[in-house]
């Protein structure tokens, strides 16, 4: 089912300002959509909306062809998986999942019958008539998915519900979880805070920061083009290298004078309106060179050199004091301490405009 | 070197030096002499309801000899059974009054916001400071009130009154705090799964606050049971009297005097309470832990 935001604005009763507005979303039906955000940036409150939890103070929202702004949450087709998992402590594992089913008086055959089938998809069948106290963290993550699917609902709302696990379990759970989206051939709908779980989990991102929404599109726009600098510093890991400073002569050159640039032929194209206007310039930590180019060349000290396995992580210093995050393969050979010349790849530059944040090129 | 095998531990700490030990020590004799404090009243009341050569007074005791006289007495002589449903009648009426209500303001005050919750609230705890006892003329004039109005109400529903609207008012606190602590999601869950807000109460958030239920069940009957003031005041008519009231006219003056039966009655008080502990034991102490860790 298609969901639809419109204009849609949220303000606590007892505050002076809102907590989301002008919030205008349209997700697909089957899409997998992630909702990213820092915390308190009113990722959380959008979801409880979507879910009839939280009223909503203007606007929209729509399902399908319907408005729901004032349907209650039982009736809106929904389900939901809570960071807490919520699960009804004093139920065993298989009265949890067929409550829902239970409250809509459906046959005791059919939810019998929708209990097993999720169990088995879920692999939670030898524990169903365990408490929920009695069984561990991943177990009880899937008895949470698992009376979410029973219903069979329209629009699987997730709130962060991977966050309780540990870093190995989460890894497979991503996976299971979009094996599942695929499978239920839902929408869903995933509130995270983790970047590398909207990146790999979603068709979807929306970035929201400060009760608006940043950036919506497909992952590897994010990575590629952020549409602002709250974008770019927020997606990627390590974060992106940011220098501010204005075009000069079709060139830019830092604040402090330091640092000069030469952008590729089609960005000195753009940013020709910018001729000295403040412009934030980023590159991420992977599209340093280390090849003999003469251009865009920086002498650094190499600082700290962090080996992370498979990539090393370097703290290069330049003479003026800024420091550079530079990603190279954990094979080369790079030590603290050394100088090395460091090459701006022209191609992958970011240039922002440095009153608005907006992207340029 | 010689091996020191005489160190006292407490728990997986150092061994205890000689200050440690003295002061252990006095612990344990500071504990027994309580002890003894406690079980020697408790003794004296089981030997005299039991020895048939006691007369009126405990004190003037010579010999012991077995017998069920006191409790015959009791029975026969005394209004104490009439005495024993009162009590039993006033503690459930309360039991489940209390209940009742507390169990629907608590959760009203810890799932719901609405205007003058924080000072109702507020309300009913500087209302608790004030004794019961004091607001007497006040029960007075709403006995009257009332029975004017309604014919059949008599002065033990008046007590039950007064004893179950100040359970509310303790209580409602205690389940609120209760409450609280289940996590909200809990409400959300039930909610998205078709629940409304009465089944969520009663399929969800009511189970679960089963153990608390039964310490406020439990603390209202016993209510009645310890109190001798108000149903002294309020309650005139002998017959009406409750067992805390009722053993007293047995110590209170000399024509009636008889202090072995007032132990042998005491004794049986024991009973009923007994008997509800019994029965509640799982959850009280589910209630009690559970509440603690959280």
């Amino acid at each position: 089912m298609k969901v639809l935001l419109d204009n849609v604005g949220k303000k606590y009763e007892g505050r002076e300002n809102f907590t989301l507005r002008h919030i205008d979303l349209e997700i697909e039906d089957k899409d997998f959509c992630v909702i990213l955000g820092p915390s308190g940036c009113g990722k959380s409150t959008l979801l409880r909306m979507i879910a009839g939890l939280n009223s909503i103070t203007e606007g929209d929202l729509i399902f399908g062809d319907r408005r729901v702004n004032k349907v209650p949450s039982k009736d809106r087709d929904i389900a939901m998986v809570f960071q807490s998992y919520a699960l009804y402590p004093h139920m065993t594992v298989y009265d949890n999942m067929a409550f829902s089913l239970a409250m809509r008086k459906e046959p005791k055959k059919l939810i019998h019958e929708r209990v097993m089938e999720a169990a088995k998809v879920l692999q939670i069948e030898n524990y169903l008539y365990s408490k929920p106290s009695d069984i561990s963290g991943g177990q009880r993550q899937r008895v949470a998915l698992g009376r979410a699917m029973v219903r069979k609902p329209k629009v699987f709302l997730m709130d962060e519900p991977l966050s309780n696990l540990d870093a190995k379990l989460r890894e497979h759970m991503r996976v299971e979880l979009v094996k599942l989206h695929k499978a239920l051939e839902t929408t869903s709908i995933y509130v995270t805070h983790d970047q590398v779980e909207a990146m790999t989990m979603a068709t979807k991102i929306v970035l929201m920061d400060g009760g608006k929404i940043q950036q919506v599109g497909k992952p590897e726009d994010f990575y590629n083009r952020p549409e602002n600098v709250f974008v770019a510093k927020f997606i990627g890991s390590p974060t992106m290298n940011l220098i501010e400073g204005k075009m000069n002569g079709g060139k830019f050159v830092s604040d402090d004078g330091a640092i000069t640039l030469n952008p590729s032929d089609t960005d000195a194209q753009k940013l020709k309106e910018y001729e000295n206007k403040p412009i934030i310039v980023g590159i991420r930590s992977e599209r340093f060179i280390t090849d003999n180019i003469t251009e865009n060349t920086l002498d650094c000290t190499l600082d700290i050199v962090e080996l992370l396995g498979k990539e090393k992580t370097i703290y290069a210093k330049y003479s003026n004091g800024t420091t550079f995050v530079v990603t190279i393969p954990g094979h080369l050979q790079f030590k603290a301490g050394d100088k090395y010349k460091l090459v701006f790849d022209k191609e992958a530059l970011h240039f922002f405009d440095g009153e608005t944040k907006l992207r340029i090129n | 070197m010689k091996k020191k095998s005489n160190n006292l531990y407490l728990g997986d700490r150092q061994p205890l030096n000689t200050m440690g030990k003295i002061g252990l020590g006095l612990s344990y004799m500071v504990l027994i002499l309580w002890t003894i404090a406690i079980l020697w009243p408790i003794y004296q009341m089981v030997m005299s309801a039991f020895n048939g050569m006691q007369q009126e007074y405990i004190i003037m005791n010579k010999g012991f000899e077995f017998s069920f006289d006191h409790f015959t007495f009791l029975f026969e002589e005394t209004l104490y059974p009439k005495w024993m449903l009162n009590t039993i009648f006033i503690s459930i009426s309360t039991a489940i009054i209390t209940l009742l209500f507390v169990s629907f303001t608590g959760f009203a005050y810890s799932r719901y916001r609405f205007k003058g919750r924080k000072a109702s609230l507020m309300a009913i705890m500087i209302i608790q400071t004030i004794p019961s006892f004091a607001g007497l003329t006040a029960y007075f004039t709403m006995y009257s009130i009332i029975s004017d109005v309604l014919p059949f109400f008599n002065r033990q529903m008046m007590l039950i009154l007064i004893y179950s609207a100040g359970g509310i008012a303790g209580n409602t606190f205690i389940l609120k705090g209760y409450l609280d602590s289940i996590s909200m999601e809990l409400d959300d869950a039930a909610k998205i799964d078709g629940c409304s807000n009465l089944k969520v109460y009663k399929l969800i958030i009511l189970p679960i606050a089963r153990p608390m239920l039964a310490i406020i069940a439990l603390w209202s009957f016993l209510g009645p049971f310890m109190d001798y003031l108000l149903p002294k005041v309020i309650l005139t008519n002998p017959e009406a009297y409750t067992l805390a009231a009722g053993l007293f006219t047995l110590i209170a003056d000399k024509e009636n005097m008889n202090q072995p039966a007032f132990a042998a009655g005491g004794l049986l008080i024991a009973i009923p309470t007994v008997i509800l502990f019994t029965v509640l034991q799982k959850q009280l102490i589910s209630g009690l832990s559970s509440g603690a860790v959280k």
